[in-house]
């Protein structure tokens, strides 16, 4: 393996200079044998320390009107007084070290800020006392979910197979030790590399509990550090609704990182989370109840994604129960669960997960003796800086509750890192975010729904495709894709992109950037296709399924 | 006649289109593949009268032998995908024995079952193609076509009795063949043609030849548990690719377990009791049970007539055409591989949608071969559009940057495959635009296809940056590319500033 690993390394150096400053984070733990030469030959070339000039004249910048007061006055007080002469232990201080806070504080340490991190000590199950550096992204979100994601697929592989000629002496069983061992060898891998990347950044990392005791005081397991500036990253955890019973429900953390597979399961929700996770169980064959209180999956979703992609999960063998609430879980004799919803009790389970929603992560923090505005849900406000109502916090990712994406954290880290410590401030873009939900079939999105374009735009066209993929004609499986494109009647601009189906999160990524960069319907068309693949439909719409018009034309008899 | 027609650039008055009536056809075409089924079909909906003429189905073509759909869909990229397809789980099921799964030491694969079904799918695809024609009005004739005047074409049924119909336009879409390359024994090796087709499944496979068919087969037959040795002549596969994407491929082409053999050519084959003895220009010899020339192929101009009405093919025997695609003789045009521009179903499909927009609408319409992207179904998958690093800097005016990125992929992190995948973008310093992207892993092919229409609309490598990733996957790689790998100057041009 060392070998392998200083082989690969030499190969990757011979592509790649020492002049690949900042690879992307949320990248790195793929490219580990490359982040270490690259890392320490980049430290060598960081720039001088130049906080306090760039912090003067980021204030004469004054990013956000309504602060530019405080800010004065913290100058003013500055340059009149004893605080001129403040020293502090850091520029910035982080607490919480998952994508948003390990992205700021690097991305300020390489623009020359000091810089602290501090997170809780790890591990696979996040509560008051423990979490782990990687935060919810890699240790008990995308990575470890996508883990079970490509484990649990082989499954689906194994039956399209045999339409391809390959041939089982016996069913392949799954092993659900060998799995959780191996995720976990992954994820302990992952949380290395990242301090390591703290590390090589030059960022001090404090294993502790942070929280806020005045605006420039952070306390860690009682001792104390002050800084110029506090990031607030804290990201979010499960919530788990007080029902009776609940004290038998599991969370996404715990559905992670199981002692065994569960043999039935209910899953209560109707979220991506939800749907992912049935995905997960479904394919390594347990069987999967999933119960949601509304019609149908995916609210906010495409109204057609959220119908196919619901026929497709039922079709894999996932029973859905709409419109069903739970009441009660009540566990018998046996041991075995019983969920109790308003149209009934469903019997058997040997585990009731629920994913019905996140909440932020800002109890016991401090915040409210210092005066950081929250919202209803506990969520941090902030302005389009990710500056709070106090001047000298900051805050980025879930934490903040704005779009919960590991990539949109990432966005807002750097945003920050270059607003505070590199004169320039910046907004993250939030238009045209691409999104994916890794259920069976997964689905990506771009841009904005039929129903959100209706309301905005008015005279829409719609396109659509709906078929069977060469795969699935071989294997003789239900499988289908789904594919829609919506567009602006007046100006042909492509303003959204769905797609449910193999691959589609592969897929949208390149056209996210063509909806990004506000190409018309005619640039697609325009593209010739890639034969024979899922893309090419994308470019190969000629017809709209449905025009949509605010004002029908008037029938002529 | 309601409809528009144009000749000559110039759309022809009521009074002569009276004149031209005597034509049995608005528009004959020979050879009912991609280009020519297209160009059919959309001339037929533009309102013009149109007969099409093919071969008799079969799945290895011949003189003789065709049938509806064509090399794409008969022989070509269809069956190699179902064939691709089937391969990659050799892979997969490998893949899958770290996530947990219990499979027993051997699995099985069955050729015949595949094959079977192969067939299944391309007698459907022949039936859906037939019908797509007859709906559109398209009159089908089965039997070989012949140009026997500027307007007139002279087809053999297969009962030997011949009929000649005269037309106003022609259309050649014959498409093109495999070929040998002449060396003794070579009646002992295969094409594509066969080796879609084959009753058994080789335990030993030699491929000639380092283009995509040959990358291609190499993967599937490997990845199906035979044993594969790749011969070719250069020091690399896949000649007019991107350098630093071909050795790539190579290594990751050697890592799936096929023999490379580069600088090698074959010399002779010869029969053996245990197989096909094949002998090297390096002294080597080995037994193979297949052995597979992908040296190329040749436009179907042959038996056409061509050169007795006037009509000029270059050296290869391509069809030469205009940037209408209409060859030397006004009324005989050309589209798709017969013409050998750039050998692609969906450049043929553009050619032939161009030809009808031109002919049957007064609308004279290019096909644009920029940015075209496609994909070499190896496995792992190779996918471009653009330029590479050395055509970028060939054309570029100023330096060019090159920003890789080379990773191992999410799944191979537990399933312990040993495979990077290595994506690329090369940028135009001055103007920031994108003028290429590559991309070799898993996946590859998809997603370059919403990539490629970033560049074709002159994506700069900011809104590359300025679009969020989708987390976790490998294409958010490409938005996530932060600094450049290297800057490269043109250094090989001749100086101009002296």
């Amino acid at each position: 393996m060392a070998a392998a690993a200083a082989a690969a390394a030499a190969a990757a150096s011979s592509l790649t200079t020492p002049k690949l400053t900042f690879p992307s984070l949320q990248s790195l733990y793929r490219k580990l044998p490359l982040s270490f030469p690259l890392s320490l030959s980049s430290s060598s070339s960081l720039p001088l320390p130049k906080t306090l000039t760039t912090t003067t004249s980021l204030s004469s910048r004054r990013p956000l009107s309504h602060h530019r007061r405080r800010h004065l006055t913290t100058r003013a007080e500055a340059e009149n007084g004893a605080e001129a002469s403040r020293h502090y232990d850091f520029d910035l201080f982080t607490i919480g070290a998952g994508s948003g806070g390990v992205r700021a504080s690097r991305f300020a340490a390489n623009f020359g800020a000091s810089v602290a991190v501090c997170e809780l000590p790890f591990s696979t199950v996040s509560s008051e006392t423990t979490g782990g550096v990687g935060g919810t992204c890699v240790l008990r979100g995308c990575v470890p979910k996508k883990l079970l994601v490509y484990a649990s697929k082989y499954a689906h592989e194994f039956d399209e197979s045999r339409g391809f000629g390959w041939k089982y002496d016996s069913d392949p069983l799954h092993d659900w030790d060998t799995l959780m061992a191996n995720k976990n060898a992954e994820l302990q891998r992952l949380t290395g590399i990242y301090k390591n990347i703290l590390n090589n950044a030059g960022v001090t990392l404090i294993e502790g509990r942070g929280k806020i005791v005045d605006p420039h005081t952070v306390d860690v397991d009682g001792k104390l550090y002050s800084a110029r500036h506090i990031l607030i990253s804290v990201g979010g955890r499960p919530f788990i609704p007080d029902i009776p019973g609940s004290e038998y429900v599991i969370d996404s953390d715990a559905a992670l990182d199981l002692p065994s597979k569960p043999k039935k399961i209910a899953i209560v929700g109707g979220g991506y989370i939800a749907l992912e996770f049935a995905g997960i169980f479904n394919g390594l064959k347990s069987d999967v109840h999933v119960f949601i209180r509304q019609k149908k999956v995916l609210r906010g979703f495409d109204e057609e994604i959220r119908d196919f992609v619901a026929e497709q999960m039922s079709l894999r063998g996932i029973e859905l129960h709409t419109e069903e609430s739970p009441q009660a879980i009540i566990k018998s004799a046996d041991g075995s669960l019983s969920l109790k919803t308003n149209k009934g009790t469903v019997e058997g389970f040997s585990h009731v997960m629920f994913a019905t929603g996140r909440r932020p992560n800002t109890k016991n923090l401090g915040l409210e003796s210092v005066g950081v505005k929250m919202t209803n849900n506990g969520a941090i406000e902030v302005d389009e800086y990710s500056c709070t109502s106090v001047p000298s916090i900051w805050a980025v990712g879930d934490v903040t509750d704005r779009i919960n994406l590991t990539p949109v954290a990432l966005m807002e880290g750097v945003a920050l890192a270059k607003t505070l410590f590199q004169n320039e401030p910046t907004k993250p873009d939030y238009r045209a975010v691409p999104s994916a939900v890794f259920s069976q079939p997964p689905i990506g999105q771009v841009g904005i729904t039929e129903e959100q374009a209706t309301k905005e735009h008015g005279d829409i066209d719609v396109f659509t495709a709906n078929f069977r993929p060469l795969k699935a004609t071989l294997s003789g499986l239900p499988d289908r894709v789904f594919m829609k494109l919506i567009v602006c009647a007046k100006t042909n601009k492509v303003l959204g992109l769905n797609m449910c189906g193999e691959d589609s999160p592969e897929i949208v990524q390149g056209f996210a950037v063509a909806i990004k960069a506000g190409l018309t319907k005619e640039d697609f068309d325009s593209t010739v296709g890639i034969h024979p693949t899922a893309a090419e439909e994308f470019v190969t719409m000629r017809t709209p399924t449905r025009k949509i018009r605010e004002h029908p034309p008037a029938e002529v008899c | 006649m309601a409809r528009k027609m144009l000749i000559d650039g110039e759309v022809k008055q009521a009074s002569q289109v009276e004149e031209e009536a005597h034509f049995d056809f608005d528009l004959f075409v020979i050879g009912a593949g991609s280009g020519g089924v297209r160009a059919a079909r959309f001339s037929a909906n533009y309102g013009a009268k149109v007969g099409i003429c093919e071969l008799p189905f079969d799945p290895i073509s011949s003189e003789v032998n065709g049938g509806v759909g064509g090399t794409c869909v008969l022989r070509g990229c269809v069956p190699k995908k179902i064939l691709v397809y089937g391969a990659n789980f050799g892979g997969e099921i490998e893949d899958a024995r770290n996530y947990g799964w219990e499979i027993n030491e051997k699995v099985d694969f069955n050729w015949k079952t595949l094959l079977q079904k192969k067939t299944d799918e391309i007698v459907r695809l022949n039936a859906i193609y037939k019908r797509l024609l007859s709906n559109s009005g398209v009159k089908l004739y089965e039997g070989e076509g012949k140009v026997t005047g500027p307007n007139e074409v002279e087809l053999t049924q297969l009962d030997g009795t011949k009929l000649k119909y005269s037309a106003k336009h022609i259309l050649i879409a014959t498409g093109s063949k495999a070929q040998y390359i002449d060396i003794p024994g070579k009646e002992l090796g295969i094409t594509s043609d066969e080796a879609l087709s084959l009753e058994d499944l080789p335990k030993r496979a030699v491929v000639l030849g380092a283009g995509y068919i040959a990358v291609e087969f190499a993967s599937i037959w490997r990845g199906m548990g035979a044993t594969v040795d790749l011969f070719f002549r250069g020091e690399l596969p896949l000649r007019g690719f991107d350098d630093e994407m071909r050795a790539v491929v190579a290594r990751n082409l050697e890592g799936r377990g096929i023999n490379m053999h580069p600088r090698t050519n074959l010399t002779e084959l010869t029969k053996t009791e245990n197989g096909i003895k094949v002998r090297t220009d390096h002294g080597e010899e080995l037994l193979a049970d297949v052995v597979l020339f992908a040296t190329g192929r040749a436009p179907n101009t042959k038996r056409l007539n061509l050169e007795a009405v006037g009509v000029e093919l270059d050296k290869t025997g391509a069809v030469k055409v205009d940037e209408h695609s209409r060859s030397n003789i006004h009324s005989i045009w050309a589209v798709g591989d017969v013409t050998n521009r750039m050998n692609l179903t969906p450049v043929a499909l553009m050619e032939g949608t161009c030809f009808a927009k031109t002919v049957f609408t007064g609308q004279p319409t290019k096909p644009d071969y920029n940015y075209i992207p496609y994909a070499v179904f190896s496995i792992p998958p190779l996918s471009v559009v653009g330029l590479s690093e050395e055509k970028a800097l060939d054309q570029a005016n100023g330096d060019v940057l090159v920003f890789t990125s080379t990773f191992n992929p999410m799944k191979n992190t537990i399933s312990g495959r040993q495979e990077k995948t290595v994506m690329k973008l090369v940028v135009d310093a001055e103007t920031d635009k994108v003028l290429g992207a590559s991309m070799c892993g898993p996946d590859a092919p998809e997603i370059m296809q919403g990539i490629a229409v970033a560049l074709k609309c002159g994506a700069t490598k900011k809104q590359f940056d300025s679009t969020v990733g989708i987390h976790p996957s490998a294409a958010e790689e490409f938005v996530t590319m932060r600094s450049a790998t290297r800057r490269v100057t043109a250094s090989g041009k001749p100086k101009t500033n002296l």
